[in-house]
């Protein structure tokens, strides 16, 4: 804990609120509401994708090397708050002190097998994006035993915490409130939390229906078939491109910066396709794409420009301060939209993963 | 009953023993854990420092194994900035004076080069080598990087005024950039190794930052940082010159300004 307590943070820069139907989402969910989905609960949309996400059952991978992969991932981020709060849930779930340090200290050396070592080693490398993780890096875990479909559950649970992390990391949500193991209460009623806590395992492949196989990013979430995230992300794709507080521009263009930034070619063409069919032409995109402004480009769009390209590799504090100036631009369900669609271009991006692998599969 | 006694006696006193050691065991156990955290901490953030100077991956391998052989090429962005008659102007300076001021003045332009997300990589005397797209992959190192020079421009121009108040000479800054692949790795010997990349482009940037004592320009970039730059970045196109170490006269661009919003 002490390494990450010493990244700077910068006060929160939302509110946490109550809203009915928001509340009511979560709940029928992830049977309760998470402290952290109060900040954006004001955009139904991003509430929505934080219930899809934050509950996606697991269909290849043992529930308890998710945990690792959040924790590996939220550590590598420096996201304090995801960090903190997967800690508590793994000392919750059972998890021994000694091997959440070990973990944290270096998971290479820590006491584990060398198909979860080679896990957790390439979901690093998928949230890192630098380079952008390709089939050839899921090789060791091939030659360790998993099948294509688990090396693709790695690699969503991975970009899963790269959601997370971006959602908390932008607004700078204060950690603190989620350092709650030791707490008397959690550790009377341990057994009944961990119950509800545990990633759910399904044992069934999920098959996409005929109409899930279309629409923005398609070819993202197909390469996902059969596993349980696939129906959930395209659910969340689709329900992030209706109408809402930000133009749809506005968010093909985040994905396309996103896209650029970390070199996934195929998330960039689906990106200037949609802007495109926006009305953009295709120098006016070139212009916005390679210098973050363009006559296309208004001065809001700008600012979620920039700060896209900001969410890729950062320092907390700094994209911090940076959000902090975008959001005081834009309304509230703006800036709560912007940051939910920046996390999920830095998810969607990184999951190209699978589209690679889905190449390899018979 | 005496032996017994004894023995009961004797039993408790090595039970007594044996809590007395446990305790202190567990109290010493404790001591080496709080330690051990607080070394694990701080080699944490060394290693979160030395990120922010090479990539992730090669910090990695140096921590791993206390060494790192991986080398790549790579596309970077390579600015050179030199002070203009630094040399005679040491020359008259209280040597204390003289590191205060080039201190300071590393400060800022570091500064500067980092809040456009460039890193230093190495001073040269008084000058310095900062680079752009070498630890991340960046598209848009070029206009990060001659963002940069203006910045440190800016930054140059409000030192001077200070240094001016304290009756001191003011700097002039010299910059030249070059875009191209470059070998990226760490260099270097077992007492003194440096992440930093070698080959032609960084030669040539050295060149062109060595132009700006023969053209009235501060900043000076080649076509090859132009190509892709922002149209707001006002250029004034040079005539060719020859470099040394280059066999072709190389076109060079004087960056004048950046414009804003018209």
């Amino acid at each position: 804990m002490a390494a990450l307590d010493a990244v700077e943070w910068e006060v929160c820069s939302l509110e946490p609120v109550r809203n009915r139907a928001g509340e009511r989402t979560l709940r029928a969910a992830l049977g309760m509401v998470p402290p952290s989905a109060r900040y954006f609960l004001d955009s139904p949309w991003v509430t929505r994708a934080y219930a899809n996400l934050a509950g996606m059952p697991v269909h290849q991978l043992s529930p308890d090397l998710t945990e690792m992969i959040t924790l590996v991932v939220s550590q590598d981020n420096a996201c304090r708050y995801c960090y903190t709060a997967t800690r508590s849930i793994m000392k919750i779930l059972g998890f021994p002190e000694s091997q959440i340090r070990r973990l944290e200290e270096n998971f290479l050396a820590a006491d584990l097998s060398p198909a979860d070592t080679a896990a957790l080693d390439f979901a690093r490398r998928v949230s890192r994006a630098a380079p952008l993780a390709s089939a050839a890096d899921a090789q060791p875990l091939l030659a360790a035993g998993y099948s294509i479909a688990a090396v693709k559950e790695v690699a969503v649970f991975a970009s899963n915490s790269v959601f997370f992390n971006r959602l908390s990391t932008l607004p700078a949500l204060p950690p603190h409130q989620m350092d709650i193991a030791e707490r008397w209460y959690i550790r009377l009623l341990r057994p009944f939390i961990a119950s509800r806590m545990r990633t759910p395992r399904v044992t069934q492949p999920a098959i996409l229906q005929p109409e899930q196989r279309e629409g923005v990013f398609a070819d993202f979430t197909n390469a996902l078939d059969g596993l349980p995230t696939a129906s959930r992300l395209r659910a969340v794709l689709d329900e992030a491109w209706r109408p809402s507080a930000l133009s749809p521009r506005l968010k093909a263009l985040v994905f396309a910066i996103v896209a650029r930034g970390i070199t996934c070619a195929p998330a960039e063409r689906e990106a200037v396709r949609l802007l495109v069919a926006d009305g953009m032409t295709p120098a006016e995109i070139e212009q916005a794409l390679a210098h973050l402004s363009g006559p296309g480009v208004d001065p809001l769009q700008e600012s979620a420009l920039t700060l896209a390209r900001e969410s890729i590799w950062y320092r907390p504090a700094e994209l911090q301060r940076h959000a902090r100036a975008v959001g005081a631009q834009c309304t509230r369900q703006q800036f709560i939209e912007l940051i939910g669609i920046t996390a999920l271009a830095n998810t969607v991006c990184r999951l190209s993963v699978a589209l690679d692998l889905a190449r390899q599969e018979p | 009953m005496g032996s017994t006694d004894l023995l009961i006696g004797s039993g408790a006193v090595l039970l007594a023993v044996a809590i007395a050691v446990a305790i202190r065991l567990l109290a010493e156990r404790r001591r080496l854990r709080r330690r051990l955290d607080g070394a694990t901490a701080e080699l944490q953030r060394l290693q979160t420092s030395f990120q922010r100077f090479a990539p992730t991956a090669v910090v990695e391998g140096i921590v791993a194994r206390a060494r790192a052989t991986d080398a790549a090429r790579r596309e970077v962005t390579v600015l050179f900035g030199d002070l203009v008659g630094f040399t005679s102007l040491s020359e008259h300076l209280d040597p204390e004076v003289l590191v205060s001021v080039l201190n300071e003045y590393f400060v800022r332009m570091s500064q500067a080069i980092g809040e456009h997300r460039g890193h230093v990589a190495k001073f040269i005397g008084d000058g310095l080598m900062a680079l752009f797209g070498a630890i991340e992959p960046n598209p848009w190192q070029g206009n990060d990087a001659v963002h940069a020079a203006l910045a440190m421009q800016r930054a140059l121009a409000a030192y001077n005024q200070e240094l001016a108040a304290r009756a001191l000479p003011t700097l002039q800054l010299g910059v030249g950039i070059h875009r191209g692949v470059a070998i990226a790795g760490v260099i270097g010997s077992q007492a003194l190794v440096e992440f930093t990349v070698i080959g032609r482009t960084v030669n040539l940037a050295s060149r062109v930052e060595r132009l700006t004592r023969e053209i009235p320009a501060d900043i000076l970039i080649t076509a090859s940082v132009r190509e892709g730059l922002d149209p707001r970045f006002v250029l004034e196109e040079l005539p060719a010159r020859t470099v040394r170490g280059v066999s072709e006269p190389v076109v060079t661009y004087a960056v004048r300004e950046f414009r804003d919003a018209e």
